[in-house]
């Protein structure tokens, strides 16, 4: 017979379990059912209620993950891997995930005011935040390379629209299209990076990587090696590593200022989660190879962020700058390839997110109706008008600068640590120099806020979502700042491990 | 001369270099993301050339799902040049520039 | 004797050269054409000619199925997609000579040494290992793997569709 014959026998399906993706079904079956609601009933329900029920998802997504992390923690039990090995729990995968779902909450907050006062409101927003959230734990928690792509991919189409989605401002639209080819770009890299590992390696399971390059002494390494490079590309676009960073100030300054909130803390994150996992966890052999990029590609962004956010006039893009310098404090815990470097990143990841939400918090409501007054300028004299606004913002930005007694000092410092440690010690400079510089710029917008006088006197509006943003960031930032211990604990105890079930 | 698998992946090489010096050189959204397309297909063939040599059915898997993410991607894509493109018929990437430094 | 053993007794290894690399320098050629054409339309068409040349390339892999849904997602809705893209964004038809930045020298160079080092690598890495020649893959087989092996990706996937279908709405949407 021509056609063979297949014999219909029933496929072995891999056992699902439900535990483990707790937070990507809340997620994602949240964003479902939202849109399902408000599709169906939308017209009767109050405008504040979608942000209201994201922030309420996102919780209930961290929340979901508490049992998970009991779990992982449990000495008896351990980090595990669910559902053919694709998905891995371990502390550090639980940790990103409860630090993206809360900046899902923070970014429905805040996007609540926002949308309202340019009219944007309804709950595509909201349902495309929470699908974003989805992308990015199932890349957080991803043991494997394809499912980590589609993870990355669902993450960024979401944002990629988000970034566009102030209809009636050119600069949304044009910060959307630029991200959007750019991102295109960086994930054909990242992809033709998976594929040159899967040829060397022959496998895309994380695990079965790490235990193949364990085992084998390749003969010739150069196909994993370009693999690594390709790879580093793809993600150093997203988590906006020099010289992978022109699309971030550009982006960040068009983009919607919530959108830019969640950029700049849940999307980073992601980013982070990605390269640790792969790189420290999987390639940790062969870190002897990527080490030297990796120094490289550290020192650049704490130079080129710190510098060029030195010279902005926009406070948009001043903090985009800086967000690419504190991803060079990032990069040094990956350097580092280490426990304590892991810690330091996973550490500096959940702060700092708390301090990005704060100031484009801050941001969003000083640029005013249409979002575009976000000059140095328009901050002019805020310390004068709205005293508690000021004061807040002055708070992050001095948390920012890595001044003791706040958050950001800790992570800084453990980021130094960890390249101590490793016995960097140029990289330590090389980082303390670009706190100094960028200090500066930090003390610019303050002094503009506090000293500079202004005859601008349009009342700023500051809605309820965003007051209860900056209250829980500042009281986060000082009051872990005071005490710091129990972040940093969970940091330590946020382990990554490789495991297949048996 | 036997064809090896080292072809293919070379084949894959080119067109994926071709791709991106035309994602960097061409300036018309449209064009910049045929250029993206150039480049997913080039990994595609070099998913299957890995499987064939491997033995290994997780080529073939990846290139369905890459499929899928490449279709996903141009709809969002096309979506977000057309929306911006109909305010500004012709538009360059150049031409966007209201967002400068 | 049946058809299968007819086919079986072919020695496929030369037809398999010739249509290799015939097909690869039409790709080649064609991918070059996208870059530097100054007609857009003309660019999407020669897409067509590299997209279906590496359907093609599937083929002579034996993967079929592959092929298969890379016609139909590809030229049957991609390239579709990219024409209506040019259409209603009302990009002249005829040439244009604004298609290509100014300064063409770091992106070739750029690009030429990407080409340079991944060639190179996988010359040296692959030098002459034949194509092996292990059976065909069915379509059944690639599937039972897709829903075993790959669920969690399968279901990012719809999770990811659903993403791009409300985008795209979001994007589109009048005022």
């Amino acid at each position: 017979m021509f056609f063979a014959q297949v014999a219909p026998d029933s496929i072995v399906t891999p056992d699902i379990a439900w535990t483990a993706l707790v937070p990507h079904l809340v997620l994602a079956g949240g964003a479902i059912l939202m849109l399902m609601v408000w599709s169906l009933a939308g017209r009767w329900l109050p405008r504040w209620l979608p942000s209201m029920v994201t922030a309420a998802v996102g919780l209930g997504a961290a929340i979901g993950s508490i049992h998970l992390w009991r779990r992982v923690t449990d000495a008896d039990r351990g980090p595990f891997s669910a559902v053919a090995d694709s998905v891995g729990i371990d502390g550090f995968s639980v940790f990103l995930t409860v630090v993206i779902s809360l900046t899902v909450v923070f970014a429905a907050l805040l996007a609540d005011g926002y949308l309202r006062r340019e009219r944007l409101d309804g709950p595509e927003y909201h349902v495309l935040l929470l699908l974003s959230a989805a992308g990015g734990v199932t890349m957080a928690t991803a043991n494997d390379l394809i499912v980590l792509f589609l993870g990355l991919e669902i993450l960024s189409l979401a944002v990629y629209v988000l970034a566009g989605y102030h209809n009636r401002r050119a600069q949304s639209q044009e910060a959307a299209i630029k991200y959007f080819v750019l991102g295109a770009f960086s994930s054909a890299f990242l992809l033709y990076g998976i594929a040159l590992t899967y040829g060397a390696t022959g496998s895309t399971n994380l695990v079965d990587i790490n235990a193949y390059l364990r085992s084998t002494v390749l003969v010739d390494d150069g196909l994993l090696l370009a693999g690594f490079a390709l790879l580093l590309v793809g993600l150093g676009f997203k988590v906006s590593a020099v010289p992978f960073h022109t699309w971030t100030p550009d982006v960040y300054q068009g983009s919607p200022t919530p959108v830019v909130a969640f950029m700049a803390s849940g999307v980073k994150a992601a980013g982070f989660a990605a390269l640790l996992r792969v790189f420290v966890v999987t390639f940790g052999t062969y870190a002897d190879d990527w080490k030297p990029i990796l120094y490289a590609l550290a020192v650049a962004t704490l130079l080129v962020g710190a510098i060029l956010a030195v010279v902005q006039n926009d406070v948009k893009r001043m903090l985009a700058y800086s967000s690419i310098s504190h991803a060079g404090f990032m990069l040094i815990g990956v350097h580092a390839a280490s426990a304590d470097g892991t810690a330091s990143v996973l550490y500096y990841l959940a702060v700092y997110s708390v301090l990005v939400i704060g100031s484009f918090a801050v941001v969003g409501v000083v640029s005013g109706t249409g979002d575009g007054a976000t000059t140095v300028g328009d901050f002019a004299g805020l310390g004068a008008r709205r005293p508690w606004l000021a004061f807040a913002f002055t708070v992050f930005l001095l948390a920012q600068a890595g001044v003791p007694l706040t958050t950001g000092f800790f992570a800084k410092f453990y980021a130094i640590t960890a390249a101590v440690d490793g016995r960097s010690w140029a990289l330590a400079i090389v980082a303390m120099l670009s706190a100094v510089i960028a200090a500066y710029l930090y003390l610019r917008i303050m002094i503009a806020m506090w000293l500079e006088g202004s005859d601008d006197d349009a009342p700023i509006r500051v809605p309820v979502g965003t007051v209860v943003v900056l209250g829980v960031a500042a009281a986060f930032t000082i009051g872990f700042g005071i005490f710091p211990e129990p972040i940093v604990d969970l940091a330590r105890d946020a382990t990554p491990a490789l495991v297949n079930s048996p | 001369m036997e064809l090896t698998t080292t072809w293919y992946l070379v084949l894959g090489a080119i067109i994926f270099a071709i791709g991106a010096s035309g994602l960097m050189i061409r300036r018309n959204p449209l064009v910049m993301f045929m250029c993206v397309e150039l480049m997913l297909n080039a990994v595609n063939l070099t998913f299957v050339a890995f499987g064939r040599e491997l033995d290994d059915l997780g080529g073939q898997v990846s290139v369905f799902f890459v499929l899928v993410v490449a279709a996903a991607e141009v709809v969002i894509g096309l979506a977000i040049i057309v929306a911006i493109m109909r305010h500004r018929s012709g538009a360059t990437a150049d031409d966007l520039s209201v967002l400068r430094g | 004797m049946s058809a299968a053993a007819v086919l079986a007794d072919i020695d496929w290894h030369v037809e398999q050269q010739v249509f290799f690399y015939l097909i690869a320098t039409t790709q080649v050629v064609a991918a070059w054409r996208v870059v530097t054409t100054k007609n857009i339309v003309h660019a999407a068409l020669y897409l067509v000619v590299v997209l279906a040349g590496v359907a093609a390339q599937f083929i002579l892999l034996g993967a079929e199925f592959i092929a298969s849904t890379q016609v139909l997602v590809y030229i049957g809705a991609v390239i579709v997609l990219f024409l209506f893209g040019i259409m209603l964004t009302q990009a002249r038809i005829g040439a244009e000579n604004d298609l290509d930045q100014p300064n063409r020298l770091p992106a070739v160079l750029t690009a030429g040494l990407l080409a340079i080092l991944t060639v190179s690598t996988v010359i040296r890495t692959f030098e002459d290992v034949e194509l092996p020649d292990n059976s065909r893959t069915t379509t059944a087989s690639v599937s039972d793997s897709i829903f075993s092996d790959y669920i969690i990706a399968f279901e990012a996937v719809s999770v990811l569709l659903l993403a791009a279908l409300i985008g795209a709405i979001v994007v589109a949407r009048k005022d």
